[in-house]
């Protein structure tokens, strides 16, 4: 999802012997094999429990469920030693810059999970004050869907999160993983993509009250649903 | 029954005005239903005391003329017989239809042990107020919150500004009647200001130093991650451009 698609021309060795050619050769499957297999088991999470959703991340992290079975010993709190964000909850507007210069804090490789329906999607609260899915201001890997999500369903992703690292391959890395200067503190959608997530839904489509006693000049655009 | 109305109708008909209410008139004398500080009131404000309901049995309102706010509620702090020294609430009522905001004041009184609901009724057009910071010092960030969310202006307050919203925040009072729930602009417009705030809203300025790198990333696209000097293939392109030049 938010990792570049390009796939480089693969770079021919300058020793043939070794390298084989156009087909995988043998050292570089093995260092591939051995890098991915390092960082897949030594995730580090950055935390980010705004709401209900972060309970449930403490309860995966707890020892009923226990995330360091999988490598992830330690909660990073710090995103400079952080390597998977798990932002657990809904996001505000206000906090929207936050979530954004953490992520842009957070050293390459990273990974991120939005967990539940509110920061997947803004959730039921089509609101003027949230934002509609963490995936208009940050790049997400894995989205992982409740409310809140079970612990095992975040075991779940994080597990994706692992197969998605274990299929890289490192002469991709340099392209996979570059970081776009211009990209920092901006929203990573552009207006039409957040326009074609965030359209109303429910009751955010009747704006007004029954009585119309209740004038609230609600916004209407060319996508919304009437009521 | 199925000609009755529904139970849901009045929940579509909406919030009515306090005055439509059908509360069981009070009876003053009855010494179940009184309230010592209505009657106090009454004696000593006379005409200024609007109107006085009760609801959910034993809660008492007095409403009262916004312009006499500070007089009443001070005489209610310092009077002996009353002495509301707690400010539990400052809040606002908007109950749409172009009806008058309402500014809520719960008082409750530690040394009588009873509580009392004042009520100002300010017209759409003047919503102004004086502000009872000075009576209590809870009212500071309680009248800030309703100046952000109601638009009220609460005049002689030391610090009113927004305090929920963002300082920037461009759309109006998110709790007015007439504002829209998903808010005045577009979802990308919102985002992108949600994103170009500045950051000393949010952190101190040693922190925006600690993090300060961030915010200045070195490019790495390619050939250009590597140091000066060591792409020799660029460099010669370079060299031959202005040359050509």
């Amino acid at each position: 999802m938010g990792l570049i698609d390009k796939v480089p021309p693969r770079v021919v060795g300058e020793s043939p012997a070794l390298l084989g050619e156009g087909t995988p050769a043998f050292l570089t499957s093995k260092i591939d094999f051995l890098v991915n297999w390092s960082r897949r088991n030594s995730l580090w999470p950055m935390p980010l429990g705004t709401a209900c959703c972060g309970i449930e991340m403490m309860a995966a992290f707890a020892s009923d469920f226990d995330l360091a079975r999988f490598g992830m010993e330690r909660m990073s709190f710090s995103p400079r030693q952080a390597d998977v964000l798990i932002c657990a909850g809904r996001v505000t507007y206000k906090f929207a810059p936050v979530l954004r210069r953490i992520w842009d804090q957070m050293t390459q490789p990273k990974w991120c999970v939005s967990m539940g329906a509110c920061a997947s999607t803004g959730g039921v609260f089509d609101v003027y004050s949230m934002v509609q899915g963490i995936d208009t201001v940050i790049p997400v890997d894995v989205y992982v869907p409740g409310c809140p999500p079970r612990p095992e369903s975040l075991i779940y992703a994080l597990m994706m999160i692992q197969e998605k690292i274990r299929q890289e391959k490192l002469d991709q890395h340099a392209i996979l993983r570059a970081e776009d200067p211009a990209a920092v503190a901006k929203p990573r959608a552009d207006a039409e993509e957040i326009a074609s997530v965030s359209g109303p839904f429910g009751n955010s489509t009747q704006q007004n009250r029954v009585s119309g006693s209740v004038r609230t000049d609600a916004i209407s655009r060319p996508g919304d649903r009437i009521p | 029954m199925a000609d009755d109305k529904s139970s849901f109708d009045s929940v579509a008909e909406g919030p009515r005005p306090s005055s439509e209410v059908t509360v069981s008139p009070v009876k003053v004398d009855s010494p179940a239903r009184a309230h010592p500080s209505v009657t106090a009131l009454t004696d000593q404000f006379g005409e200024a005391i609007l109107r006085h309901e009760v609801v959910a049995t034993d809660q008492h309102i007095v409403f009262i003329p916004p312009d006499r706010n500070l007089e009443i509620l001070s005489w209610l702090r310092d009077d002996l017989d009353q002495q509301y020294d707690l400010l539990r609430d400052v809040t606002a009522v908007d109950y749409g239809g172009g009806r008058p905001l309402q500014v809520v004041y719960q008082l409750f009184s530690l040394f009588h042990k009873q509580a009392l609901r004042v009520k100002c009724e300010l017209p759409l057009d003047a919503l102004e107020i004086e502000s009872v910071c000075g009576l209590w010092m809870a009212a500071n960030w309680l009248e800030r919150e309703v100046y952000d969310l109601f638009g009220i202006t609460f005049k002689n307050h030391p610090d009113l500004r927004r305090i929920l919203m963002p300082p920037d925040y461009a759309e109006g009072h998110p709790l007015r009647k007439d504002f829209p729930l998903r808010g005045r602009f577009s979802r990308a417009e919102q985002t992108r200001r949600a994103l170009s705030q500045d950051l000393k809203h949010y952190y101190f300025d040693d922190e925006i130093e600690l993090g300060g790198e961030s915010q200045a990333l070195p490019p790495m696209d390619g050939p250009q991650a590597l140091p000066s000097g060591e792409n020799e293939a660029e460099a010669e392109v370079e060299t031959g451009v202005e040359a050509s030049e």
